[in-house]
């Protein structure tokens, strides 16, 4: 075991408070920008593309600690869960888009409807195992997305097919801070689940999957409903999000409901933050959706990457993911919530340590 | 050196001073305002490289000729104009979030469409919401202007215009054709198309005998040719894709059904349509955006074969400016007509004149309904005659004679 010296401790309150001090930044940087602040003189701290930005970190903050549920504590590799997303942003919005729901009223039937289709995929499909489930479950993402596009009635498209969803634009004061304020809400949700989640018999039960499925089936734990139950958790979370986006986004279509480089993304951040934490998947968001942004060049502060022209900027971005991911597969697989959270210290051990560990 | 020396270097040194000024003043006459920028993110990277690029093009052309000018004129005012571009990776929520940066960040006055409809439907809602006008070129989908949006601007032709114009044609010809089979890819643009025909064609005396749906990027549509075979149709019409149209062309000669017109919606227009079927590709129509053997007068900018020649000159190995190059630098033009019409740089008022706008460039006439597309322009029906490709209607942007009718195939 590793001991825990004073100067860990101190090192870990620093880290804490720095969190709580950038985090309430954020939270409160967009008040800055309502008529009221603005007359009274003060300096405008967040702006229309600040809000966008931020309104994307939250949702990836969502998708990320969602996928940790059945992904980073009951150890399920599921990379079909942008399903979940592209379902919960289709509800909505064909709620609102053909049924004319008001958005509040149809919001909440995303992660409803969701989470039926978990429940209804997870039974025959959480029956699978390691790359099994996990490939699986990219083709029901996949699979979803063709079917929502291609699904005709009498010669027309149900959904709205290739040409996508068009939703009223939400008329409300301060729209940008609204739906910011709105996928923050939804980020606190489900951190707040995880936190219930590790803390429940409910939680043990998957912790207990994740390490020996056979061992927890024999102490009793009902595993078929225990994984499902997660996977549906997972589901709601998500599909909030999607529900969430699409009227936020205005246009779904297949492209951006089911974009399926998200799978990708939302489980590297899981993985760069630290999976079966509470805190770790959406540390993972908050620093890879910036490190994204940067390297497409749309934060507002932005840094020449040396030796690449503008041009390549984009594909450069795609391999300094790739490489990210593979370094922290191998160097840092319980994420950096781990060392950060005060259990162990980054150094050149610890990732000769890692290293061990995930060598075969 | 003498005193005399010096005294000849001041007078050229003021001559020189004095004809910079001249020409100064003759040129523009006015004083330089501030710059006019415009935004546009595009697919400079990923799936939609290639026509993104093309978009980029036109933009350009457009941005050298009028910065070569000065400027746009606004209350005799000449600002110079500069293009923001991102790269948006062809990723319709990356294309949004950098339509909010070039709007809150570099302050874009007015914004330049993306490429393809997904990004266009997503950024129209971005420039509705910041209230800045977006004139775009690549994207035809209806939908988008179906949104009750004022602010976004398409001078392009929309979808259900594509094959009008060749029922438009058949309409003068004689004898008049009478009966239409129509074979239909079932993706939403191309259904879009073949839809306008059903309720097109009747209006002109016309008949859809046979409607016929297959699998977008279908490789064998025989059992389809069979099936327009058996009706005997006088005009047989495909709304789909390159590809596509190959297989029907070599489909009905295999099958010798002879109509009087074969035109397919995409593909007869590029130069693989003619490589892959040789003498078979003649006699074959198509619906496009705009071809470089039009004919319209300009109120304004270059002719036809301006354009074309300025395009080869800024891209050598290009060949001819394909359709998304030219309505690219349409919506350019739309763009600083309405400013100049406005005389100022207020995005309402400029979104106002865009509204207002009724001119004829180039690509033809510019002109939006109360939606903001562009349905005055006709769509141009070209036919390939002795593997060449000829524009032959409408007959006064024409440069040659439709054909008429088909010759049987074993009769070529």
């Amino acid at each position: 075991m590793i001991v825990r010296g004073d100067s860990d401790r101190r090192w870990r309150r620093i880290f804490l408070i720095l969190g709580i001090v950038v985090a309430a930044y954020a939270l409160l940087a967009p008040l800055t920008s309502l008529d009221a602040a603005q007359s009274a003189g003060v300096p405008l701290l967040a702006d229309r593309l600040w809000f966008r930005i931020a309104t994307f970190i939250a949702m990836f903050v969502v998708m990320a600690t969602a996928w940790n549920i059945i992904g980073g504590i009951t150890g399920y590799a599921a990379f079909g869960n942008v399903a979940f997303f592209g379902i919960g942003a289709y509800t909505t919005g064909m709620l609102i888009a053909k049924a004319r729901w008001p958005f509040l009223v149809a919001l909440p039937v995303a992660p409803i409807i969701a989470t039926a289709f978990a429940t209804l995929i997870g039974l025959p499909l959480l029956r699978l195992r390691g790359h099994y489930f996990a490939v699986a479950s990219l083709g029901v993402g996949v699979a979803v997305g063709e079917l929502v596009q291609n699904v005709e009635y009498h010669g027309q498209p149900i959904f709205g097919g290739a040409s996508g969803l068009f939703l009223p634009i939400y008329s409300i004061d301060n729209r940008g801070l609204f739906f910011f304020y709105l996928m923050v809400l939804a980020a606190g949700i489900s951190i707040a689940v995880t936190w219930w989640v590790l803390r429940s018999r409910f939680g043990y039960g998957l912790i207990a999957i994740r390490e020996n499925e056979e061992a927890a089936a024999v102490l009793g734990v009902n595993t078929t409903a225990y994984k499902v139950a997660a996977f549906a958790l997972a589901a709601a979370l998500t599909g909030m999000a999607g529900g969430i986006f699409s009227q936020w986004n205005v246009f779904i279509n297949q492209d951006n409901a089911f974009p399926i480089e998200y799978n990708v993304q939302m489980i590297l951040m899981a993985l760069l933050g630290g999976t079966g934490t509470v805190f770790g998947p959406a540390a993972g968001a908050v620093l890879l959706q910036l490190l994204i942004q940067f390297l497409g060049g749309s934060l507002p502060i932005s840094a020449d990457i040396p030796f690449v022209s503008d041009a390549a900027r984009p594909i450069v971005a795609q391999v300094i993911l790739g490489v990210l991911l593979v370094v922290v597969v191998i160097f840092v697989p319980r994420g950096v919530i781990d060392f950060f959270g005060g259990r162990t210290r980054l150094s050149l051990a610890y990732l000769r340590r890692s290293l061990r560990e995930t060598s075969l | 050196m003498g005193v005399m020396t010096v005294r000849r270097w001041a007078m050229l040194a003021m001559a020189v001073v004095a004809v910079v000024a001249c020409g100064g003043s003759e040129s523009g006459g006015n004083t330089t305002g501030s710059t006019i920028t415009l935004g546009a993110p595009l697919g400079l990277t990923g799936s939609l490289t290639k026509e993104s690029t093309l978009t980029q093009q036109g933009y350009n052309l457009w941005l050298d000729w009028i910065n070569a000018r000065g400027g746009i004129v606004v209350n005799g005012v000449k600002h110079p104009v500069k293009i923001k571009y991102y790269d948006d990776t062809s990723s319709a929520n990356q294309s949004a979030v950098l339509m909010q940066k070039l709007i809150t960040e570099d302050k874009a006055n007015f914004l330049l469409g993306p490429y393809g409809s997904a990004a266009t439907a997503t950024d129209a809602a971005i420039a509705e919401q910041n209230q800045i006008p977006m004139v775009e070129a690549n994207g035809a989908a209806q939908s988008i202007f179906n949104q009750g949006y004022k602010y976004t601007f398409g001078v392009l032709s929309p979808a259900n215009k594509y094959l009008q114009g060749v029922i438009d044609m058949a309409a003068t010809l004689n004898p008049k054709p009478t009966t239409i089979a129509m074979l239909s890819a079932d993706d939403n643009f191309s259904l879009e198309v073949a839809n306008a025909i059903n309720t097109y064609a009747p209006t002109k005396g016309m008949n859809v005998v046979l409607f016929k749906k297959y699998k977008n990027g279908a490789t064998n549509l025989a059992a389809e040719v069979q099936a327009a075979k058996a009706v005997n149709p006088d005009i047989v019409l495909n709304s789909g894709h390159l590809t596509e149209a190959i297989a029907i062309n070599k489909a009905a000669k295999e099958q010798k059904l002879n109509a009087k017109i074969f035109a397919y919606s995409v593909g007869p227009s590029t130069p693989d349509f003619i490589t892959a079927l040789g003498a078979d590709a003649n006699f074959v129509y198509d619906g496009s955006q705009w071809t470089p053997q039009v004919k319209y007068t300009p109120a304004f900018y270059l002719t036809v074969a301006q354009y074309v020649a300025a395009y080869k000159a800024k891209y050598p190995s290009l060949g001819d400016p394909d359709y998304h190059v030219a309505e690219s630098t349409a919506a350019c033009l739309a763009l600083e007509r309405a400013i100049e019409n406005a005389g100022s740089l207020d995005p309402k008022k400029v979104r106002d004149a865009l509204a207002a706008l009724d001119v004829t460039v180039f690509f033809g006439q510019i002109k939006f309904d109360s939606r903001g597309i562009n349905i005055y322009k006709p769509m141009v029906v070209e036919q390939i005659q002795s593997g060449v490709h000829h524009t032959v209607f409408p007959a006064d942007v024409a440069d040659a004679q439709p054909m008429y009718p088909t010759p049987a195939w074993d009769q070529r």
